[in-house]
């Protein structure tokens, strides 16, 4: 069983300051990070491995990253954390790719290894949080797609997930090959050994493919969106806020909810 | 000249430190109450490697060398001397003086699973007669056809009461003197008449145990004689002085949690209308902390450059763990003053602080040792000779 992991590279939220007075994001520090939806990723292909290794069957996990060049130490930690192979698919004319450029990219790497049984990435990233690249690489690749996995199992011709359902969960049955984008929250990321670490850099290899190997062409690197501005989304709505003593406040909660009707 | 980590180290330390920050701190406070680390953690950073960090991955170890190990020895240093000192004496004398001296069985049968965790180390040298001056240890081991004899009682030994291997000097030849007449020994700690005698209710580092060790008609087979019979003392020696260069590292992290704590802390303190942080009497503590710090780091991750590198290293060594331990002294001890009186608090980690950074002035050779060490080392050239 193949199951293909794509990751991204963030900045490290930790480097930047938000300035909402400014309507600007300041860099002070800019170190990349593998982004934590693509560790959850990682964390739920690995716990489906070990959890049924007979049904994944000498599973091979691969990584993938559309990135530039620095992408390539996002790809040794998800080496690092497991993964048995890693591709960077970088070219100068991925740079101005949008969403649906970079899930062709993937796409295009998917097909090139062979296909998969199994492509499991992030519900959406950090930074622009679009949760646009697994849905559109399940379209690009004609797979089934499950979003917003809280847990997956692999069971008897196929694949078992526990997805959000409005206010609830619900099981999902898929046959594979599928895509599935994972919860973030579901699956905290394990730490990778020390070994790993020191192998990702000294031992192993990031392959690296552009444009020319993944036979893209300039028409399905042409990106449909186009930058004009960013701003800033309004602030919150903060809630109501009481005050007094605490059955004083208890009154008026309950008060407040009758008002609205979320409680008679 | 490249002063940049390689990039497996950077994100070796950034693991370690979220490591760190999540599984350590937030238990630091009650692993000094407690007296204890826990055993779960001490597993944890088994699974992960964390307990064979300089050792090569061949032996279980995780292949970081020493580069690698105070790199985790600073990190450990920052949130929690105890386990900084229970990884410490376990990697750093216990398991590394068989790394250096063991024979390839001794490896395979020892260093393995002390390098990969499962077992526990310590490093059995000082008795109550015998601290600086080691050669005066009355521990003796007698053959007995194809067994060793060991009798006698070690003291202050890290890790002794949880340690599943230890290695024990002990007289083989009392006309010998310390050269010749020690020979180190490995020692399986539920050999019969071995035995735990009290534990020190310490002042500092009060997670880490500290136990006497009564072996009384211990026999070790002749195998166990680890590195030359007779030359006990280079072995201690060659360990002692690897691991000074990581207890510099762990007293750095101390360093650097102090100084961080103190900006943050003097940002939030007001007194006469404004945070202590506008007054030059804090800026002058925190710049003298930087600029140790900052010495204490080039000092520390260049001598680990020079282990790495086998280059001559005892001097550099003797002089992380004799700076690294003033400077943690200055550094805690000026943290402790901006902090004012909460900084006195059991409650505050600045007073944990100051009571475990005291012991990095005394154990593994006192800081009088250290300074003898580097003078040995330097006058030798010139025809002077200091015994050490």
């Amino acid at each position: 069983m193949r199951i293909i992991v794509p990751v991204k590279q963030t900045l490290d939220p930790r480097g930047i300051t938000v300035r909402r007075d400014k309507e600007r994001i300041f860099v002070n520090q800019e170190e990349y990070i593998l982004e934590p939806g693509s560790k959850a990723a990682i964390e739920a292909a690995l716990r489906l491995v070990e959890s049924a290794p007979e049904a994944a069957g000498g599973a091979e996990l691969v990584a993938l990253c559309v990135g530039k060049a620095q992408a390539d130490d996002a790809l040794r930690e998800a080496l690092a954390m497991g993964c048995d192979s890693a591709y960077l698919l970088c070219d100068k004319a991925f740079e101005e790719a949008d969403v649906g450029v970079t899930a062709r990219v993937l796409a295009a790497a998917v097909e090139k290894l062979g296909g998969a049984d199994l492509v499991i990435t992030g519900r959406e990233s950090g930074d622009t949080g679009a949760g646009q690249t697994g849905p559109r690489l399940a379209e690009a690749l004609g797979m089934a797609q499950i979003t917003d996995v809280y847990n997956a199992s692999i069971e008897e011709g196929g694949l078992r997930a526990v997805r959000r359902w409005g206010e609830g969960y619900c099981a999902v049955l898929a046959r594979l090959p599928a895509v599935l984008t994972v919860a973030p929250r579901a699956f905290p990321p394990r730490y990778p050994h020390g070994a790993r670490i020191m192998n990702a850099y000294r031992e192993w290899q990031v392959t690296t493919w552009g444009a020319e190997e993944l036979g893209l062409d300039e028409g399905a690197l042409s990106p449909l969106l186009s930058f004009r501005r960013e701003s800033f989304p309004p602030p919150l709505q903060v809630g109501e806020q009481f005050e007094g003593d605490p059955a004083g406040m208890a009154q008026d909660i309950l008060a407040a909810l009758r008002a609205q009707k979320i409680v008679r | 000249m490249d002063f940049s980590f390689p990039k497996e180290y950077q994100l070796f330390r950034r693991v370690v430190r979220e490591i760190c920050d999540t599984e350590i701190k937030p238990l630091a406070k009650k692993i000094d109450r407690e007296h204890e680390v826990p055993s779960e953690l001490v597993r944890k950073l088994a699974s992960l490697g964390l307990m064979g960090v300089p050792f090569p991955q061949t032996y279980g170890g995780m292949g970081g060398g020493e580069t690698g190990y105070c790199i985790l020895a600073e990190e450990l240093g920052r949130v929690c001397s105890s386990t900084t000192t229970v990884v410490g004496a376990h990697i750093g004398i216990a398991a590394m003086s068989i790394h250096l001296d063991g024979t390839e069985r001794q490896k395979q049968k020892y260093l393995i699973p002390l390098a990969q965790g499962k077992h526990i180390g310590a490093f059995g040298l000082t008795e109550a007669a015998a601290g600086s001056d080691a050669a005066a240890i009355k521990t003796t081991a007698v053959r007995d056809g194809n067994e060793f004899v060991i009798n006698g009682t070690k003291v202050f030994i890290t890790n002794g009461d949880i340690a599943d291997t230890i290695v024990i000097m002990a007289v083989t030849d009392s006309s010998l003197g310390a050269y010749g007449g020690i020979t180190a020994f490995i020692v399986e700690t539920a050999s019969p008449g071995f035995s735990i005698g009290s534990l020190e209710n310490k002042m500092g580092i009060r997670g880490s145990s500290t136990a006497e060790c009564v072996l009384q008609d211990v026999r070790v087979p002749k195998e166990n004689v680890l590195g030359r019979f007779g030359a006990g003392f280079l072995t201690f020696m060659k360990s002692l002085d690897i691991g000074r260069a990581s207890l510099g590292a762990g007293c750095l992290g101390g360093a650097q949690a102090a100084m961080e704590a103190s900006i943050a802390w003097s940002k939030l303190r007001e007194q006469f209308g404004v945070p202590v942080a506008t007054k030059q009497a804090v800026h002058f503590m925190i710049s003298e902390m930087f600029v140790d710090i900052e010495a204490l780091r080039s000092l520390v991750y260049r001598t680990a450059w020079l282990i790495d590198t086998h280059q001559p290293h005892i001097m550099e060594a003797a002089a992380c763990k004799l700076f690294g331990s003033e400077v943690a002294g200055r550094c805690s001890n000026k943290a402790l003053q901006i902090h004012g009186a909460l900084g006195y608090s059991r409650d505050c980690e600045i007073e944990r602080g100051w009571r475990d950074q005291r012991i990095t002035e005394i154990y593994e050779g006192t800081n009088e040792i250290q300074r003898i060490v580097i003078a040995a080392n330097l006058f030798r050239p010139y025809g002077v000779r200091i015994p050490t």
